[in-house]
């Protein structure tokens, strides 16, 4: 099965460059200029995954995020300036699947839509996996154990919670308030102040030098991600 | 000297006038005594004589100069013996001194009758010059409209020559300044070195006296707004009351003046308010329009490297554009910064954050422009949790990187560093490379200065990444410095003052 990819984008040039990448990579695209052309090809097209500029000229990039999340789970990934801190943060929680800050390289571009679309299938194939790794850092969700360098790794409860959820959602961007959500649960309030120290000490833990973060990788007005290799 | 005259003569046109009552009085008398009235009649005729004189003479003397004149007159052409001052029936002394005391207390009493209907008038006519001021002041349209049609009401008023100049906002005198008399108003340059301002200052009364002029300051709310000037002569010559007629002309003057700034004021605020929306739109418009094209090249320059071998020139001169367009790109997003903080309504969004999730940002962003440098990290053990605008002090940072990179070698360290002073953290970024001159050192944080030393064909800088850096960390209330360390390579030093409790402990 080959993946279709969406492109909307109303940049000629980046659309080309986009779509050049993609080809190579061996991937089906379409494209789109705007927003109503956009939402005219996701209702007659099936669609793997969504290449999303948020700065429309006719549609807000918002707006479509909403309408598309009301019947369809697959991947969005969003493209924004680099200002655009808050934007990328609300399409996150509302249902994007990750970002990237323009200018974005290719091997950039295409390591996200890989992580999306890896996440995509272990959805759809249902597998329950139970054991990740990245680098020298594994995890097994059955037997609650982290080790580093195959030695095993002492985690508070929450430290814990917290690498799972990275680790299941490896390579992708964790807004804030999704971690606080998932880890303390609805209601507790958004204590980020809470989530950085947590993040600090888990960080002393399994980073060499947690200034020079090998896994955890902080996104500025964002959120987190856990490195994909 | 000529008022003086003018006066001398109205005393002795007076003078004659009382007299010549008194002799008309004595006429009618004499007219009496051939009819065969009685004395009595005559009497009254000099007192109607008095009172005439007390009615159209303006000084209560004539008066009792003419009560006086009267009483003679009548001992000396109706009591015998005539034509003499003597008189042979002792009764009319009594005759004499009543006559004298009623015709005194007729005159006094009809003199002060004149005056309060004259006092009333004067001030009719006051009440009538203040509003017809404040009327006319309703309709001008400038301060410069205010201040001529207070000149001219002024001087019409006083009868004298009236000039008022006008202080600007910052409490400057105007370049010009209005002059009246009567009808005729003309502009006249101001001298600069009368030193109008500065007099105000001294003060003591309510207005000083000068060689020529004297000057009364034009009060407003907040500063003052001018200054009114009449000839010494008038101004020393005044009466109290015309003092006051002035105070109050100058206050409702000032009034309007005030009025009229106010409405400006909000005008401009207005104007600024919706020029601030524009120019925020089109930073937006310009920062997007230029960002998505550089996306595009950097891409699309990126994609020609991946297809092409490293031999390849293809693969050198697409590097070059990809290069050039980072730095262009990098131009773009200090000069939007520049603009924000220059408008110096940059709202900082300050939240506590981990310090070493700060630097691994700018390092991140490093890598991508630089991955063939590696940077050295050292960070306190403790968590340090400082209160930051987080975007803004990782530009800082990747500032400084930048700069950092840009002046060593591969083979030269970079180090950042992090401590935690008593209240403040410390950030520290050096390296070993060539440093800075000592020339340099005072004005690498002044916009636009490059270093003069590269030649021409240096790594390029625009001179804004650096005062940017001191914008941002002044905004925070922290400080910022540069020296040489001891091997040679600049060291730039910042702070950032410890608002919340250091976390954990």
């Amino acid at each position: 099965m080959n993946v279709k990819i969406l492109v909307i984008e109303d940049d000629a040039q980046i659309r080309s460059f986009i779509c050049y990448s993609l080809h190579a990579e061996g991937y089906d695209y379409l494209t789109a200029q705007n927003g109503t052309s956009a939402m005219n090809t996701l209702v007659s097209e099936q669609i793997d995954l969504i290449l999303l500029d948020l700065g429309l000229p006719d549609i807000d990039g918002i707006d479509i995020i909403k309408k598309v999340r009301e019947w369809a789970e697959m991947p969005i990934i969003v493209v924004s300036a680099r200002d655009q801190d808050k934007e990328k943060a609300h399409a996150l929680d509302l249902g994007a699947d990750d970002y990237l800050t323009k200018p974005f390289s290719a091997t950039e571009l295409l390591a996200r839509i890989r992580v999306a679309l890896r996440h995509l299938y272990r959805q759809n194939g249902n597998q329950t996996q139970s054991m990740f790794s990245v680098g020298d850092l594994c995890i097994d969700l059955e037997k609650h154990t982290v080790r580093l360098n195959e030695n095993e790794l002492h985690t508070t409860p929450m430290e814990y919670s917290l690498l799972s959820l990275l680790f299941k959602n490896q390579g992708k961007v964790l807004t804030t308030a999704a971690i606080l959500r998932e880890i303390y649960g609805v209601g507790y309030g958004n204590d980020t102040q809470a989530l950085r120290a947590l993040m600090a000490g888990l960080r002393r833990k399994i980073e060499k030098n947690p200034a020079k973060p090998r896994y955890i990788i902080t996104e500025i007005g964002v959120g987190y991600r856990l490195a994909d290799e | 000297m000529k008022k003086k005259n003018r006066r001398w003569r109205h005393y002795t046109l007076e003078l004659i006038f009382t007299v010549l009552i008194v002799f008309a009085a004595s006429g009618i008398g004499y007219l009496f005594r051939y009819v065969g009235f009685p004395e009595t009649n005559i009497v009254i005729i000099y007192l109607l004589g008095v009172l005439m004189t007390a009615r159209f003479t303006n000084d209560f003397v004539f008066g009792i100069l003419g009560s006086i004149m009267a009483t003679f007159a009548f001992n000396y052409f109706f009591t015998a013996p005539y034509f003499t001052f003597a008189v042979d029936d002792p009764s009319y002394l009594v005759t004499f001194v009543v006559m004298t005391i009623t015709s005194i207390a007729t005159s006094t009493l009809t003199a002060r009758v004149k005056k309060s209907a004259a006092e009333a008038e004067e001030r009719a006519t006051e009440t009538n010059a203040l509003y017809q001021l404040t009327n006319n002041l309703t309709d001008a349209k400038s301060i410069e409209g205010i201040s001529l049609i207070s000149a001219k009401q002024i001087s019409q008023i006083l009868d004298c020559q009236v000039a008022i100049l006008c202080f600007d906002r910052e409490g400057n005198p105007e370049p010009t300044f209005v002059q009246c008399h009567g009808q005729e108003n003309l502009r006249r340059e101001y001298n600069k070195s009368d030193d109008v301002a500065h007099r105000l200052e001294g003060m003591q009364r309510s207005f000083i006296t000068g060689k020529e002029f004297c000057e009364w300051p034009i009060y407003g709310r907040e500063s003052t707004l001018g200054v009114l000037r009449i000839p010494k002569m008038f101004g020393e010559e005044m009466s109290e009351r015309a003092k006051k007629l002035l105070m109050a002309m100058i206050e409702s003057t000032a009034m309007a003046m005030d009025r009229f700034r106010t409405a400006e004021e909000r005008i401009r605020y207005r104007e600024e308010s919706e020029q601030e929306h524009y120019r925020g739109n089109l930073l937006r418009a310009i920062s997007h329009d230029l960002r998505t094209p550089l996306s595009g090249i950097m891409g699309t320059s990126e994609m020609i490297m991946d297809m092409s071998k490293k031999e390849d020139p293809r693969y050198t001169l697409a590097d070059g554009i990809w290069k050039d367009a980072d730095w262009l790109h990098s131009l773009v997003e200090n000069i939007l910064n520049l603009t924000r903080l220059d408008e110096g309504r940059l709202v900082l969004q300050k939240q506590p954050e981990a310090v070493e999730e700060i630097i691994g940002s700018a390092l991140e962003h490093i890598k991508k422009r630089a991955p063939e440098y590696d940077i050295n990290v050292s960070i306190p053990d403790d968590v340090l949790m400082v209160s930051m605008d987080a975007k803004l002090i990782v530009q800082v940072l990747v500032n400084l990187l930048d700069n950092a990179v840009k002046h060593t070698t591969q083979d030269q360290s970079i180090t950042v560093s992090v401590e935690k002073a008593e209240n403040k953290a410390v950030f520290c970024v050096s390296d070993n490379g060539e440093g800075i001159a000592e020339s340099d050192l005072p004005n690498v944080f002044k916009m636009f200065y490059t270093s003069k030393m590269n030649a021409a064909d240096a790594k390029r800088g625009v001179g804004l990444g650096l005062p940017i850096c001191d914008a941002i960390i002044k905004a925070h209330g922290g400080t910022i410095s540069v020296r040489n360390n001891q091997n040679g390579g600049a060291e730039f030093t910042f702070t950032l003052p410890l608002g919340y409790e250091v976390w954990g402990k």
